[in-house]
């Protein structure tokens, strides 16, 4: 019901937005030109049809439209559904969506392949005399066909069968056309099926994908048939063209080919690897089930007319399956029923909204691991990671011995160790935490290292004629080298924890911060510099108040681009070694199949970017408001 | 404002079409396989003798899942799955994939799926897991054999903080030390693995607590709905070549150049190896009290979740019909 007001919305505020178009056009001012800027600003309506279309297109493609505006569909296409799947195998037989009658193509590809035999037989450097025996094995095999595909041979048993096949449909077919099919029930089985279908839940309800009972009175007809098809069909199979002519000829080639077999020593190994092809052919063709051409043409004609007519019945829903389920459609497999298509793997926007809000929730979270949430830290955790332990060690004195009495007395060294490590009881902090916070830290943690590093790195490569040249190998032979293309490596050198991850990332954004500095620094005017100078202004200042200020938009520019590719990395660097964090959420997801939670991490990691990109353009107006103006 | 509407309606309609037009009647049989694990039909699919049989060529494709086994399937890329394990079987049809279980492919001892752990850890102090970090490839046989194993010893699972790597990362994570245990499959990673810890449970000991490893074939719904009598080939062929390995004839050299191994670990992999026969399979594993519907149901409610529920009966997954017409 929502949806289906939402959708409404948003195709009204799709219209509604070139309607604010057309009425603005009207009121522009006369000497806006093409190509002035002025006529790119002002957009909002845009922004909003932009925004509308996204959803609708979700909406559309999740196929959540067809689910609330046709509730029921989804239950009645499983019933057409089954029909279709019980019709699979015995309409593959036919022309009829293939080219060509199975057994036309059968006899085309067995012919083929004999006379390649015949071939490989020839040229091959076994005895005459069996290569001839072989050859005509062959030719048996091929005579074998004709067996079976004389009208004359076949048995007029098997072609009442044919008929009676082809009578059934065709009754099917009629009845099918009747509002009273599938006739009436007993009230007990009515009764049965009532309650069953009362404890069916609807389409898309937590663990339901598409209910499979038939609920609606289309539906109830649709299954019906595909039960009475699934009859009909195993009835017809069952029917083989085992004619006497053709059995005669069988078992004389199965004789055949034992006896030669018998005759073959061990160490013929080529002569029984053609004998068992040869074995294998003929098997092949007689367990094919060909029949004569016309033979079995009054049950595809029946098909085709019983075809014709379940279409007919289906009326709107089959235009509701084309319009409304783009790029697939409901599967039936057995007696449950699936979304094939976009449906599957694009879940709904209104299941995804219900999984992310449950995912959430700190007590549920994803194994385990809350989303974002919070924890409680003791500041002493805080301090015993920041400070090293190595500062107790550099203490003079000894740490403490334990005295006769089996008392341990605490000295300064001692004292200072537990603060180091953290061991003392402090107030807690909440600290965030949570798959989201994780790889949130990674990300500024790679991306601070590459900035720290990179930048003084950058500069100094820009002013300095050594470092320029001496460090300009190592640069630009490891710049070019895909940041994943170190993943390999990391779980060797770094383990699993989130040092490796880091350092991936950190990889990255370095490259980017030395270029960009680097860039920047060498781009700063002479003469602001020899201004400088003239006023007196040390190295120093001249650092400190010309060159970084110039090369600040370079750097941060490379900040932004070193955020987007740092993200990018991000993910691929959480699947090596998953323990918390988004990409981790995301690969888990991907081996149960939980689309829902795929597009949720792919959501959050997209609005976490665009944050990240708003906020760097927000620092960047700030602190460099120059740029672009001078 | 009518061009515009006509070319959204148009862009739609001609998705609509492209998309389900897509895989017309294929001319070929598409089967997906493991490296790294052996089995005697290799030297059918080295020999070309699938193609022989089919009457068509064949495209083998390896995966290194069988997650990846299912995604294929479910897009239309691949026909038959060849050893497929019981674990992202149950997975897919969990998600109500359109995929059935047609034989058992092969059926394995922990030789085949293990937990390693550090030297530091026996059987007897295993409870000392509970807080470490043990590397599991989530979703595969391994995860399965992880937690029936800690049942076994009595380890909370929940306790222990499970790493998400795939088989060749945890045996160099458990090297390293930086995992107290890594559960993996394939010969190359357990060795490999090995090195640097031990089996937590000796394969006999596994093999006495129950825990044994399934790897099945399955096939597409639509593949065998219109194809049933090349499924019926493909089991013909394996059971084929298993007998010829059975009766010690199989050509050990292709067997293991195809599967990317050294002869000798072929050797031993496939030593640890059961390739059931079909009265076998139709007497033990698929007869209605069988292992297979124990296994899946059991199975089932493990891997399931909130999206993806259990299903109530299993026996819908399975088709037996091929190895009931031999």
């Amino acid at each position: 019901m929502l949806t289906g007001i939402i959708t409404v919305l948003l195709i009204l505020a799709i219209v509604g937005s070139f309607y604010y178009e057309s009425r603005i056009v009207k009121t522009e001012k006369i000497d806006a030109v093409f190509g002035d800027p002025e006529k790119a600003k002002g957009g909002v309506h845009w922004i909003i049809a932009g925004s509308s279309t996204i959803l609708l297109l979700w909406l559309f493609f999740s196929w959540d439209v067809a689910k609330s505006f046709y509730p029921d569909s989804a239950n009645e296409l499983c019933q057409v559904a089954k029909v279709e799947e019980s019709l699979v195998g015995i309409k593959y037989i036919f022309p009829i969506d293939e080219r060509q009658l199975k057994s036309t193509s059968v006899i085309d590809r067995e012919i083929a392949i004999i006379s390649d035999y015949k071939k490989i037989i020839q040229n091959s450097g076994i005895q005459s005399s069996d290569k001839a025996k072989l050859t005509g094995l062959l030719n048996e095999a091929e005579l074998m066909i004709g067996t079976l595909t004389n009208e004359k041979h076949l048995d007029p048993e098997v072609k009442n069968k044919v008929i009676l096949i082809a009578n059934k449909i065709t009754r099917l077919k009629e009845d099918f056309a009747q509002a009273s099919y599938p006739g009436i029930k007993s009230v007990e089985e009515e009764k049965e099926r009532l309650e069953l279908l009362s404890k069916q839940t609807s389409w898309g309800e937590t663990g339901m994908e598409i209910p499979p009972l038939p609920a609606s009175k289309t539906g109830l007809k649709f299954d019906a048939a595909a039960r009475e098809i699934k009859l009909i069909s195993e009835e017809f199979f069952e029917i083989k063209n085992d004619n006497p002519v053709f059995m005669a000829q069988f078992e004389k080639i199965k004789s055949a080919i034992k006896d030669f077999k018998n005759s073959l020593n061990d160490d013929q190994e080529l002569e029984q690897d053609y004998i068992r092809q040869v074995s294998k052919i003929a098997g092949r063709i007689a367990r094919a089930n060909i029949f004569p051409p016309d033979a079995l043409d009054s049950v595809q004609q029946s098909i085709v007319d019983f075809d014709e007519v379940q279409r007919e019945e289906q009326g709107g829903l089959s235009v509701i399956d084309a319009l409304l389920f783009p790029g697939g459609t409901i599967v039936a497999s057995g007696d449950v029923c699936s979304e094939q298509g976009p449906g599957r793997w694009l879940p709904k926007p209104s299941d995804t909204f219900k999984i992310f809000i449950n995912l959430l929730k700190p007590s549920e979270g994803y194994k385990n691991v809350p989303l974002i949430w919070y924890e409680m830290m003791g500041i002493n955790q805080v301090v015993g990671f920041i400070t090293p332990d190595w500062i107790a060690d550099i203490i003079p004195g000894k740490y403490p011995v334990h005295s006769s009495d089996g008392k341990v007395e605490p000295n300064l060294k001692s004292t200072v160790l537990d603060i180091a490590t953290g061991n003392f009881s402090a107030f807690s902090i909440p600290i965030p935490s949570g798959h989201i916070w994780d790889s949130f830290l990674r990300v500024i943690l790679g991306l601070g290292l590459g900035i720290i590093c990179g930048v003084p790195l950058g500069l100094f490569m820009g002013l300095s004629r050594f470092a320029a040249g001496y460090f300009d190998p190592i640069v630009e032979l490891y710049r070019p080298v895909p940041p994943l293309a170190w993943a390999p490596l990391i779980i060797t050198i770094f383990g699993i924890d989130n040092s490796g991850k880091i350092f991936l990332l950190f990889m990255v954004s370095f490259a980017i911060m030395v270029i960009s500095a680097r860039a920047g620094a060498s781009g700063t005017q002479l003469s602001k510099i020899h201004a400088a100078h003239s006023l007196g202004a040390s190295k120093w200042q001249i650092l400190r108040e010309v060159i970084a200020p110039n090369s600040l938009p370079e750097i941060l520019t490379g900040i932004r681009v070193a955020i987007g590719v740092c993200w990018g990395t991000l993910v691929a660097a959480e699947f090596l070694a998953g323990t918390t964090g988004i990409g981790f959420v995301e690969n888990v997801a991907r081996k149960y199949s939980q689309y829902e939670v795929i597009w949720i991490t792919i959501f959050v990691m997209g609005m976490l970017g665009l944050l990240f990109d708003i906020g760097m353009r927000k620092i960047i107006q700030k602190t460099i408001p120059w740029r672009g103006k001078g | 404002m009518k061009k515009i509407a006509s070319f959204i309606i148009g862009s739609i309609v001609a998705v609509n079409l492209g998309i389900s037009a897509a895989n017309a009647a294929a001319d070929e049989v598409r089967i997906a396989f493991f490296l790294e694990w052996a089995t005697p039909n290799q030297e059918a699919k080295i020999k070309n003798v699938f193609d022989k049989a089919f009457g068509v060529p064949v495209r083998w494709t390896n995966f290194a899942t069988g997650v990846e086994m299912t995604e294929a399937m479910l897009s239309g890329d691949i026909d038959i799955s060849y050893s497929q394990g019981m674990a992202p079987f149950v997975n897919a049809v969990n998600a109500k994939a359109p995929i059935k279980m047609v034989e058992i492919a092969v059926t394995y001892g922990m030789g085949g799926t293990t937990c390693v752990v550090d030297k530091s850890i026996s059987k007897a102090n295993a409870q000392d897991l509970e807080g470490m970090k043990a590397a599991v490839p989530l979703g595969t046989m391994a995860d399965y054999v992880y937690q029936e194993m800690m049942k076994v010893l009595g380890v909370d699972a929940s306790k222990i903080q499970v790493v998400d790597m795939e088989p060749a990362d945890g045996a160099v994570a458990l090297i390293d030390g930086n995992v107290s245990m890594a559960c993996l499959f394939g010969k190359n990673s357990i060795d490999k693995a090995l090195e640097g810890g031990q089996l937590i449970m000796t394969v006999k000991e596994a093999y006495d607590a129950g825990i044994t490893g399934i790897d099945i074939t399955s096939v597409t719904d639509k593949f065998a709905k219109e194809n049933p009598e090349m499924v019926r080939t493909f089991i013909e062929v394996n059971q084929e070549y298993n007998s010829r390995f059975a009766a010690g004839k199989s050509d050990m050299d292709a067997i293991a150049r195809d599967a990317g191994m050294s002869l000798e670990k072929t050797k031993n992999q496939m030593a640890g190896f059961g390739f059931p026969t079909v009265s076998e399979q139709k007497s033990q594993y698929f007869n209605k009290e069988g292992k297979i519907m124990k296994l899946l149901d059991y199975m089932g409610k493990m891997f399931a979740s909130a999206e993806n529920p259990a299903l109530e009966d299993y026996s819908k997954v399975v088709d037996t019909s091929f190895l009931d017409s031999m």
